[in-house]
């Protein structure tokens, strides 16, 4: 140690000794590479200023510290070392800052040019977060984009960027490298991001027209950069943890209450095949003194009675794992960036896991001076997915009775018995099928050359692919678990294959005409997507191991299948901005898209928009007023399309289907024993599937945006607000048909409307306390209100209301239809004065006569919640304190009224009689106990409290801390070894949700049953060199 | 300069050339015009049939969730009444409405089943004699399967939308379903049977297809159905006699000439190995090990298994005390008219101790009784369920042994391939009778009464226990006038009703019995008086005469006829 110690001691001397040295080298931006004039370099007492080529020279010694400073870029620090000249240095823009250049669609646009509402999303804030998804880190982050998720290991997520636009897909578009895909980030490595966009009204997306009009996310990945060079290593492990579980009944109270739930039926409790009780035998008074087991729970004797908590059985605390290298390397003539990431997330459900690598190769080569650029970025990742059926253990974790162990006397698996409904063994199902895995490979690549055709000409070829594999192989195992019994076992293989190929061509040119600024964009774009799968199954498997456990081994039930579909895309574009002595802004879009899914008439849609902007802060009025540093207003119309029909839609089609699975829909199929032979190969036939519609045409959004952007005291305060107005017609549906038609008379047309109107707010402040100490606050807010339109008349049935006098138009899509309870039945006259409700009776649910005509029906329900939240909000707040950065985020929702539909379980003995109960049913109403909101217990619901009403509803706002982080740079400590950075940090997600408390279920974020969300701990270290 | 942007224009144009890409070829599937070759008409024919085994978990085109789960003789089982809370509607009627999903998923399944029948008929129609030799047979066929499905919507609704391959897709938004009125739509589905008896085979060589004497023994029911008539408020206010005598010479032509034959034993009605025996007037031929993952089996009975580790789920279609007493047998072996429900039968001793019709243990799942002829397999208390609210029977025609070789399991479900019965010849034998009691020649229905008795009576060599014994006390005697009853046209008219009930129970027909007879509202509402005093759930069930004899139409219905299809009185 003490030897360490000398030769640090002797490098750090050395350092002070040193002799100077004159460094040169050029400054440019991050964003663009292009070269800085007039940064401030000071080495010591010397000042100099970058020229106009971004060049500077100065003298400094070796060792010390050279500092370049520039108005809103983030300051940097250069560590004068004997290495050869020049050095580049890449300065930063600080959030927020006009310069900051932002990619807005086949080309980049300074923020200062902005008219349309595109919001930045500051990768920094989000660096660390282990989520294996950029987009889950984002939740909360940007204003109008709304994101769910559940704490699944694959990583999921939902995206909404304002709001619901259509009754179909709402996923928004992503392009990321310039490759347009449907699909989320969760398959890209999050590190490798460089910078994203999200392009939220119609004027700024319209460039993509078809498919933009759920908004599109942009993403950038990382190149090479001239002058650097660098290796950076980030790693981290975290434990998960599952903190949201329901409180279920044990053995002896599942009892009590059933005691209870039968004496108040005046049933004899002892009527039931899994417990007996000594009771006093007195329906008017009756006392329970004792639940007594049986000695076995089952007639086989294998199963002894437990007290059994299956949420602890199934969950766990988990680890999860990133590991991320990225080799960055740039040239004067090419650069190069290469990185490796690992991922490797076990869940909070025993036994999901999910592991992760992707590589990335993204380079570009420059010839003839410059003006021909050929690069390409390259994209590979491999996820593998163990395939357990998460909501079937869930389930089995909510409802499986206590008093059936996990496992037999003999170490079988336990399982329900008589009495008991047929729920598995949530265990079980987890350990009959850990070993079931997925394996799934995607390529997205593209190749291009920009050729500078003269100064200011581009002309830009891209050539992309996208394509993946998904394979499966999964046995299925024989099992006993108390009466479920399955003695046959199945192997299942599948491959499924689908991508596109994608062909870009575009003009740009740029004009600088002194005050006058101009940009053209012309372009050509075409897309071929396919997909195709095949099936394959057997039966009969000798023995149950996944190594075994091929096709070729299985003996009996050979089956097989396949199917598969394409479409092509066609589209023009052409994009002009203008801009005028800074202060004046113009944009026109026109996008031309052919889709092959629509009639051969309606092929082509025009998706047009035009902006304006005003930087009201350039005019000399507004220059008086010092404070102001940035004013802009901002109005933007435009129009995208979506074309979320079947690939084949406008044809009628017939298919031979043989059978389809008829587990839990109808067989429709054609094949028919007619010989009556009962087995063997049977005649089929054919099967209409589809009426085609030759007038589909593409599906339209119309949206206005107007915004102001603002920024206060040398953009210490900087935000923006933005308000839109979209509306979308034309919306793709299929809806159900008149019965009469039979089979194949679905049909897709172009037919609803539906409007969503909102504002966004985001607000940041820049502090600073002392030269050390900086810290930023930033704020956002969001809210939509949603309403359908128009709907035709055969549609109306299909969503929520009575399909006659009550329609979903004018409520939201998300709107929830049903009786509004209005507490309990707690007096005998109550219940006698009440209007006729079959079932009513003491502790019952009273339910309201909307239409007052004194009796309950189908006509007394109305619309309870419109599903959406008033608003949601996100603050985040960010400190720095020499080499110590903090920051907090907190995330909300509020005013939303969610379905909670573990009420079912939670709060009812009657609805599930042979499950298990929640705890709350041990409080329910009684009549000792008349404060009681939970209905009474009963074994039968005469009263079909399952019915859709605002009992279930409840307040589902929260607040979470979903991120809160601590680092610690080591740079100085570590000075002398050649590390550029070496930050440690822990960090923490979902430390704590504030939920209202008549929230009565866990998680307010998830009151459906999805993967528990976990809160997690992280600690992690990210290295340069 | 110049030639940069002539490139350039040049490779935009050759892209632009490329529109014809945007034409993409379907995938894997036909047009309707190459489906009317002779070998592909012949399939569409196939598919037709194939549509009579298309059922879903609850709507079993046995009918039995309507037929007989409305009708007293059967709950709904299964964990408590919140499970298929839509079944729990049916059978206590008050809760039943016009949004029941199930009755909508019924209609559409019914209308699948023409949609298929009149796609086929329309191409078998325009095929050539010459090209298609079958064509005749084939078109009495579809004709007899249309009628059938428009039978079922019949009895299920009352006034359903009539539809034939004359009408063109286009209008069936204008057929209403009060198009027709109630006679109008029974002489269109006689006159399906009609064109099917007259164009059909005697016999067939394939087992599933109709042939003349199938398509007269439906035309019989279905007269004797429409002899009933009935006003708007389905009151029964006459019984057409014309009609009646015809259902008599239509069912002699059956008996007579047709082989059908009672089977040697009741059982054989509901066993794999003995489908398709003489008894089989027209059956759902179900397959397994057919080249689909599960096979083709009888999923509208896949919830009526009970809860032991052989089957595991679901018990639903529970038969009621009410039923079980009702095989009690009075000294002399006949039904006891009356008292019957006095003591109920549960226990294994209760079955020793009185005499009860073997029919009983073909039917009804018993703790302590083998299961499905199998002695060594005694259903237990333990394989009921919900049995503090549903007692602890099962249903066991519709079942089928574990061991036997039609059972599949379908996780987490099961059923098996065993066919289901449509009509058996013991139905044409009763159709008879009831319409002779009816025209007051009782003394001629007494025969046909007793050969179903008689062939009950002899039912017994599977109903052994494992050491050899009966399981219960069997006595089945045949009505012999003046000796141990007095038949009358009344007496006559109450053993054969009972007949039925006994011989078809939870077979699906029973409801329907009891609408033609006109007796719906009071046998209900008297049933449900004496069964909630064992069953708590049914003290809400009320039978509302005037509305509940026929299912409500469903609203998707008429919200997508946009108003066209007017609903039925009451709902």
């Amino acid at each position: 140690m003490k030897q360490i110690l000398t030769i640090m001691l002797f490098f750090f001397c050395t350092g002070l000794y040193a002799q100077q040295k004159t460094v040169i080298g050029t400054v440019t931006d991050k964003d663009l590479g292009k070269p800085l004039v007039g940064v401030t370099v000071k080495a010591g007492q010397a000042t100099v200023i970058t020229d106009v080529n971004g060049k500077f020279s100065v003298n400094a010694a070796l060792n010390s510290q050279i500092t370049f400073s520039y108005v809103g870029m983030q300051p940097y620090t250069y560590v004068v070392k004997d290495v050869q000249n020049p050095v580049v240095i890449v300065m930063e823009y600080l959030s927020g800052n006009l310069n900051e250049v932002v990619v807005t669609g086949y080309q980049s646009q300074k923020k200062a040019d902005l008219t349309g509402a595109v919001s930045v999303v500051k990768m920094t804030d989000i660096k660390d977060i282990p989520q294996g998804n950029a987009t889950k880190a984002l939740q909360g982050r940007i204003p109008g984009v709304f994101i769910t998720t559940n704490g699944s290991p694959e990583g999921g997520a939902t995206v909404r960027i304002r709001g619901i636009g259509t009754l179909n897909n709402n996923d928004p578009l992503y392009v990321i490298d310039g490759v347009p895909t449907t699909r989320g980030l969760e398959e890209i490595n999050q590190a490798d991001i460089e910078s994203m966009q999200v392009l939220k009204d119609a004027s700024s997306a319209t460039i993509y027209g078809s498919r933009a009009a759920n908004g599109v996310i942009i993403v950038t990945t990382k190149k090479g950069k001239k002058g650097i060079n660098r290796i950076d290593v980030n790693a981290s492990t975290s434990l998960q943890y599952y903190n949201s579980k329901l409180s279920m009944l044990n053995t002896q109270q599942h009892g009590e209450a059933y005691f209870k739930a039968s004496v108040n039926d005046e049933t004899d409790p002892n009527n039931n095949q899994i417990y007996q009780f000594d009771w006093n035998k007195d329906f008017a008074n009756p006392v329970l003194n004792q639940v007594i087991l049986p000695e076995f729970i089952d007639g086989a004797k294998t199963m002894k009675p437990a007290n059994t908590n299956w949420f602890d059985e199934i969950g766990q605390t988990s680890l999860l794992q990133n590991y991320n290298v990225a080799f960055s390397n740039g040239g004067e003539k090419n650069n190069s960036f290469f990185s490796v990431s690992y991922y490797d997330n076990k869940g909070i459900v025993k036994e999901t896991h999910t592991k992760k690598v992707t590589l990335r190769l993204n380079s570009d080569y420059s010839f003839f001076n410059g003006r021909l650029k050929v690069g390409e970025n390259l994209n590979t990742s491999f996820i593998n997915d163990r395939l357990i059926d998460v909501n079937g253990v869930l389930f089995g974790a909510l409802v499986q009775n206590p008093i059936v162990p996990v496992y037999t006397v003999t170490g079988g698996w336990g399982g329900p018995a008589a009495g008991m409904t047929d729920r598995q063994n949530p265990v079980r199902l987890i350990q009959d099928n850990k070993q079931n895995q997925s394996y799934f490979g995607r390529i997205t690549g593209n190749a291009y050359a920009d050729l500078a055709i003269i100064q200011g000409l581009h002309f830009k070829t891209t050539f992309g692919v996208d394509y993946d594999g998904l394979y499966e192989r999964t046995l299925r195992k024989s099992y006993v678990s108390g009466f479920l019994v399955d003695p046959s076992n199945l192997t299942a293989n599948s491959q499924n294959f689908d991508g596109n190929l994608i062909w870009q061509n575009q003009l740009t040119y740029d004009l600088d005409l002194k005050k006058s600024k101009f940009n053209f964009l012309a372009g050509q774009e075409s897309i071929h997507y396919m997909n195709q799968n095949f099936f394959g199954s057997r039966q009969g498997y000798a023995v149950e191991d996944i190594n075994y456990a091929y096709l070729d081994a299985g003996s009996t039930n050979i089956l097989n299948g396949g199917n598969g579909g394409a479409y092509s895309l066609l589209s023009y574009f052409g994009k002009a901005n203008y801009t005028y002595d800074n202060k004046y802004i113009a944009s026109i879009t026109v996008r031309r898209d052919g889709s092959s899914r629509f009639g051969q008439d309606n092929r082509y849609g025009t998706f047009p928009s035009a902006s304006l902007g005003w930087r009201l802060s350039e005019e000399s009025f507004i220059k008086k007023l010092n404070f102001i540093s940035d004013l802009k207003l901002r109005y933007g119309y435009g129009e995208t399309g979506n074309q979320t029909a079947g690939n084949y839609a406008t044809y009628s089609l017939y298919s031979a289907i043989y059978g389809t699975d008829p587990t839990f829909t109808a067989d429709r199929g054609t094949a028919y024993d007619i010989t009556g032979a009962g087995t063997g190969t049977l005649p089929s036939g054919f099967v209409k599937i589809q009426e085609g519609n030759n007038s589909l045409k593409w599906e339209g959004t119309k949206e206005s945006n107007f915004g102001i952007d603002f920024g206060l005291f040398d953009q210490k305060i900087t935000g923006s607000v933005d308000y839109f107005v979209k509306k979308t017609s034309n919306i793709l549906i299929t809806p159900g048909y008149l019965a009469v038609i039979g089979e194949g008379g679905t049909r897709t047309f172009n037919g609803a409307s539906m409007q969503n109107k909102g504002f966004e707010a985001l607000l940041n402040y820049e502090g600073q306390i002392s030269k050390d100490l900086n810290f930023s606050v930033s704020a956002n807010i969001a809210t939509f209100r949603n309403k359908v339109t128009f709907l035709p008349s055969e549609v109306l049935t299909a969503y929520p209301g009575n399909g006659s006098t009550q329609t979903i138009v004018g409520h939201s899509i998300n709107s929830i239809f049903g009786y509004v309870a209005d507490g309990l039945f707690t007096s005998q006259q109550q219940v006698d004065n009440s209007p006729a409700q079959p079932g009513k009776g003491l502790g019952r649910i009273k339910y309201k006569d909307l239409n007052g005509d004194n009796k309950i029906d189908d006509n007394d329900r109305t619309y309870i919640s419109n599903g959406n939240p008033d608003f949601t909000y996100g603050l985040n707040f960010n400190l720095s304190y020499k080499d110590f950065d903090m920051s907090l985020f907190f995330q909300g929702v509020h005013g939303i009224q969610v379905y909670n539909t573990y009420k079912t379980y939670t709060d009812f003995s009657s609805i599930w009689p042979g499950t298990n109960w929640g705890t709350r049913t041990l409080n329910a109403w009684s009549p000792t106990n008349t404060s009681s909101n939970i209905p009474a217990l009963t074994l039968v619901d005469r009263n079909n409290e399952n019915r859709t009403s605002t009992y279930y509803l409840e307040n589902g706002s929260y607040l979470k801390l979903r991120n809160i982080q601590i680092g610690y740079n080591l740079r100085n400590a570590l000075s002398s070894i050649k590390v550029q950075r070496a930050r440690v940090f822990i960090q923490a997600n979902n430390l704590f949700t504030v939920k209202s408390k008549s929230y009565t279920a866990t998680d307010p974020e998830n009151p459906g049953g999805a993967y528990p969300i976990p809160a997690i701990t992280t600690i992690g270290l990210d290295l340069s060199f | 300069m110049k030639k940069y942007l002539l490139y350039i224009a040049c490779l935009l144009g050759t892209l632009v050339s490329c529109k014809k890409n945007l034409n993409e070829q379907p995938q894997g599937v036909l047009a309707s015009d190459q489906l009317n070759t002779p070998v592909n008409v012949d399939k569409m024919v196939t598919a037709a049939y194939s549509s009579l085994g298309n059922e879903n978990l609850h709507t079993s085109n046995s009918l039995w969730p309507w037929g007989s789960m409305r009708s007293g003789d059967a709950y709904k089982g299964g964990d408590g009444v919140g499970d298929n809370s839509e079944w729990n509607d049916y059978e206590t009627f008050v809760t039943n409405q016009n949004t029941n999903s199930l009755t909508d998923q019924m209609w559409a399944q019914i209308y699948n089943g023409i949609a298929r029948v009149n796609n086929a008929l329309l191409r078998v129609n325009t095929i050539s004699p010459a090209d298609y030799p079958l064509k005749t047979s084939r078109q009495g066929e579809m004709r007899f399967l249309r009628a059938n499905y428009y039978f079922m919507g019949k009895i299920l609704w009352n006034r359903i939308p009539y539809i034939d391959e004359n009408v063109p897709t286009t209008d069936y938004i204008k057929k209403s379903n009060v198009e027709l009125t109630s006679d109008q739509l029974w002489a269109k589905i006689t006159e399906d049977f009609r064109f099917a008896a007259n164009n059909l085979p005697a016999t067939q060589s394939d087992k599933g297809r109709p042939n003349k004497y199938t398509a007269l023994a439906y035309l019989a029911k279905t007269l004797l159905y429409q002899a009933y008539t009935q006003d708007d408020n389905h009151n029964v206010t006459g019984i057409d006699q014309a009609k009646l005598n015809q259902v008599v010479s239509l069912c002699d032509s059956v008996i007579n000439y047709s082989g059908y034959a009672l089977a040697g034993d009741f059982g054989d009605n509901f066993l794999a190995a003995t489908e398709n025996g003489p008894e089989s007037v027209f059956a759902i031929q179900y397959s397994k090990n057919d080249g689909t993952q599960f096979g083709r089996i009888d999923m509208g009975h896949s919830l009526t298994y009970p809860m032991n580790p052989e089957y595991g789920c679901c018990w639903q279609h529970i038969p009621s005390q009410d039923l079980v007493n009702n095989f009690k047998t009075d000294a002399n072996g006949l039904p006891m008219f009356t008292g019957y429900n006095d003591v109920d039968a549960t226990k294994v001793s209760d079955f020793l101790s009185q005499t009860f019709d073997p029919r009983l243990d073909h039917t009804v799942g018993i703790p302590g009784h083998p299961f499905k002829y199998v002695p060594t397999f005694v259903y237990q208390t333990s394989w009921a369920r919900a049995s503090a609210i549903y007692g602890f029977f099962t249903s066991m025609k519709d079942d089928a042994a574990a061991n036997d070789p039609s059972f599949q399991k379908i996780p987490p479900f099961m059923s098996s391939s065993k066919n289901w019965e449509l009509i058996r010849f013991a139905d044409v034998l009763l159709w008879k009778a009831e319409a002779l009691i009816e025209l007051n020649r009782p003394l001629e229905a007494l025969p046909l009464i007793n050969m179903v008795r008689q062939r009950a009576g002899n039912s017994t060599a599977r109903l052994k226990q494992a050491d050899g014994s009966f399981i219960s006390n069997y006595k089945v005697g045949t009505y012999q006038p003046g000796v141990n009853c007095v038949w009358t046209q009344d007496f006559a008219r109450q053993a054969m009703r009972r007949e039925r009930r006994l011989e078809f129970a939870m077979e699906g027909n029973r409801f329907f019995d009891l609408v033609r007879w006109g007796i719906a509202d009071t046998y209900l509402n008297t049933y449900f008086a004496s069964e909630s005093t064992k069953r708590t759930y049914l003290k809400t069930a009320k039978f509302t005469k005037g509305r509940d004899e026929y299912l409500p139409i469903p609203l998707n219905q008429i919200n997508y006829s946009k108003g066209l299809y007017k609903q039925n009185p009451g709902f």
